[in-house]
């Protein structure tokens, strides 16, 4: 028990929160995209050119908030191909996804070699990093306990702040609302006159924003480097978690926060001696098994409820829909 | 018929052009010259006869993780944990060679046949998982990839590691070494078991009961059902083979080029199988084209590190612009169909 006690207290929390959140980041957007109907393999690719460009950015402006726009600007370039190729040319998700993952592996190295002439990390050259937030008051309000809410970098707190946002998003606005219609069911969607291809290019594009964050909190967040291949599978957890969660936002949270704790347990566990190697592997083993004891169960769909929620939406501003009074 | 094949063998060879062009720019940006960046991949993959035997050593791999995916790929089902079978079967293959003395021959043998059980063997959950309660077989095989190369260098460094040397095991003994075909080179009989099997698996898939109904499933999966195909059972035994020929994949690497087995001992092969079968059209008979083709860039960067200041990592940036360009070819196809039509890519 006292191994125990060592290895599980506040400070685990607060690793388990720091490493949720560029986890957290990357399958929100993927929320997006796997709410709208699309398959998105390319996570992974679109976090590791956001990393790399934040870097970049960071390095060039000497501003860290610029390293996160430009990683975020390199993110989205790769979320527009995907949604030109996937969407508009109809190419297959898997193929594309993949692609753009290996072109993201192979640019970063590429461009490393050429702009910094060295080969597997960018360490120094002045990458200027986020900084760490202090909560005034945290350390009155919870004692010991305040490392739990205080002196995360920014991009902790946004993860964490968009969950709500999305619940928000997908419940009550009218951008989320299209966003599950058309992935649920669109037939329903073209009948209504929703225009799938400008909604599912929304949806690439929040994601390729929020995969972006991910990526910059991978490189300028707790450690200021980036190193070849730094994503190592994040996105593909992501995808796993989508994958069960059906890109509920709660449930993207739920499992995020599982892995997150699989990744701090496992670098803590180094700590204690254990072969590092074997320790490595405990975040994807988790999310293997996390993938294969969820999904015997049938997805849930919630078409009629959303259909039945969007007529009431559309008859506000327009006169009551002939095509949608058809229920099978 | 042949009116249709041609039009779509020009189909990719134009894609694959655009792809090099799209390639040459992104050279520019990295402040290299792309033609010649282009001319020292050709000199470093066809420039002698040491340097195109360097490039069939280079292909083999490529070929045989091509055709392990092409099986996938025919039957529906993406295998993307190639990589992670070649390791384990890379491993496999070295510890029968390293700890278990066996007359020559068949010592070989029984290397490759613990690498086709190791590829098998790791695949055999995500494959039962994806044909039982259809778990998406490309992200558990991806994320198996991760743990297998994690594994092997456990293995290799703290169970096996030769002592006093790198992160490898010892070397494996000269009784399972795949012989070689030519003195100047590593080049060995690997390359040929990699066409056989190609050939083998087109006329399995052309000319058989069990390869029809695979293709089948791969296509319409529906159709098949009703046509009396067992498609849960077809999809598990198409994944457990297509990992079988990624393990096979790995003992021939380590069997007939590195002799032991080392920590990433053959980065990117099986990614590399996937893409050039993805290229071929899931063809096992035209992999072995593109996967010459991969084997040839592949060498051919060996020569652009030395003579060149772009990094290898460029022909992987080329590969992947090719296949973006293949895919997006469907501009060439049809067009005005429902934009909520159901996406596919055709086998």
């Amino acid at each position: 028990m006292e191994i125990l006690d060592r290895l599980v207290n506040v400070a685990l929390i607060a690793a388990t929160l720091r490493t949720t959140a560029p986890i957290l980041l990357v399958a929100l957007g993927g929320s997006f995209t796997t709410k709208a109907g699309i398959f998105n393999i390319g996570l992974e690719g679109q976090m590791l050119v956001g990393a790399f460009f934040a870097v970049l950015g960071s390095i060039w402006t000497g501003s860290a908030l610029a390293g996160v726009a430009c990683g975020v600007a390199a993110a989205l370039v790769f979320a527009l191909v995907f949604a030109v190729l996937v969407v508009s040319f109809k190419a297959n998700e898997v193929v594309v996804g993949l692609a753009l993952n290996i072109l993201a592996g192979g640019m970063t190295i590429s461009l490393m070699k050429a702009i910094f002439g060295t080969r597997g990390s960018i360490v120094g050259h002045g990458i200027v990093g986020l900084p760490k937030v202090q909560l005034p008051g945290a350390r009155n309000l919870l004692g010991s306990w305040a490392p739990l809410i205080s002196g995360f970098t920014p991009l902790v707190y946004v993860a964490f702040i968009a969950v709500p946002l999305l619940v928000l998003c997908y419940n009550r606005t009218r951008l989320g609302l299209y966003i599950r219609v058309v992935g649920e069911k669109p037939e329903a969607a073209e009948a209504l006159g929703i225009s799938i291809t400008r909604v599912r290019y929304t949806a690439s594009l929040l994601c390729g924003l929020l995969a972006g964050l991910a990526g910059a909190h991978l490189s300028l967040g707790y450690i200021t480097m980036f190193t070849e291949n730094m994503s190592s599978g994040r996105g593909f957890m992501a995808v796993a978690i989508l994958i069960f969660s059906n890109g509920d936002p709660l449930k993207v949270l739920a499992g995020c926060l599982l892995f997150g704790f699989a990744d701090a347990f496992s670098l803590r566990l180094q700590t204690f001696g254990y072969p590092s190697y074997l320790v490595l592997t405990v975040p994807y083993v988790v999310a293997l098994i996390a993938l294969f004891a969820l999904s015997y169960r049938a997805r849930p769909r919630v078409i009629a409820e959303t259909l039945e929620s969007m007529r009431k939406l559309l008859s506000v501003d327009k006169n009551a829909e002939p095509g949608g009074k058809n229920p099978q | 018929m042949m009116n249709d094949r041609l039009r779509a063998v020009s189909g990719q060879i134009i894609a694959v052009g655009a792809a090099l062009l799209m390639g040459a720019v992104i050279i520019l940006m990295v402040g290299e010259s792309p033609a010649r960046v282009f001319m020292t991949l050709l000199r470093g993959a066809f420039g002698d006869q040491e340097k195109i035997a360097g490039t069939l050593l280079q292909t083999t791999p490529i070929l045989i993780c091509g055709v392990a995916a092409c099986i996938g790929l025919r039957g529906g089902m993406f295998n993307v944990g190639i990589e992670g079978q070649l390791f384990l079967g890379g491993f496999a293959a070295a510890w029968v060679g390293f700890a278990m003395p066996l007359p020559a021959g068949i010592h070989t043998l029984a290397a490759l046949a613990l690498a086709v059980v190791a590829g098998a063997a790791w695949v055999a959950i995500p494959a039962y998982f994806r044909a039982r309660y259809n778990t998406n077989e490309v992200v558990s095989t991806i994320l198996s990839n991760y743990v297998a190369v994690l594994l092997t260098s456990y293995f290799t460094i703290f169970l096996f590691k030769r002592p006093g040397g790198w992160s490898e095991t010892p070397p494996i003994l000269p009784t399972s070494y795949l012989p070689e075909i030519f003195t100047f080179s590593r080049l060995n009989w690997g390359l040929v078991i990699g066409l056989v099997l190609a050939v083998g698996a087109a006329l399995v898939f052309r000319y058989t009961k069990w390869g029809y109904g695979v293709t089948m499933v791969g296509s319409a999966p529906k159709f098949a059902e009703y046509g009396g195909v067992n498609v849960k059972r077809q999809g598990f035994m198409v994944l457990l083979l297509s990992g079988a020929v990624g393990g096979l994949a790995g003992g021939v690497e380590t069997l007939g080029v590195h002799h032991r087995f080392m920590e990433g001992f053959a980065p990117g092969f099986g990614f590399d199988g996937l893409i050039a079968a993805l290229l071929a059209n899931g063809s096992p008979v035209a992999t072995i084209f593109t996967a010459l083709f991969f084997g040839a860039l592949r060498n051919g960067s060996l020569l652009l590190e030395v003579d060149t200041s772009a990094s290898r990592e460029i022909i992987t940036v080329i590969q992947a612009l090719i296949i973006l360009s293949v895919s997006a070819q469907v501009l060439v196809r049809k067009r005005g169909d429902s934009q909520a039509g159901e996406r596919r890519w055709k086998f």
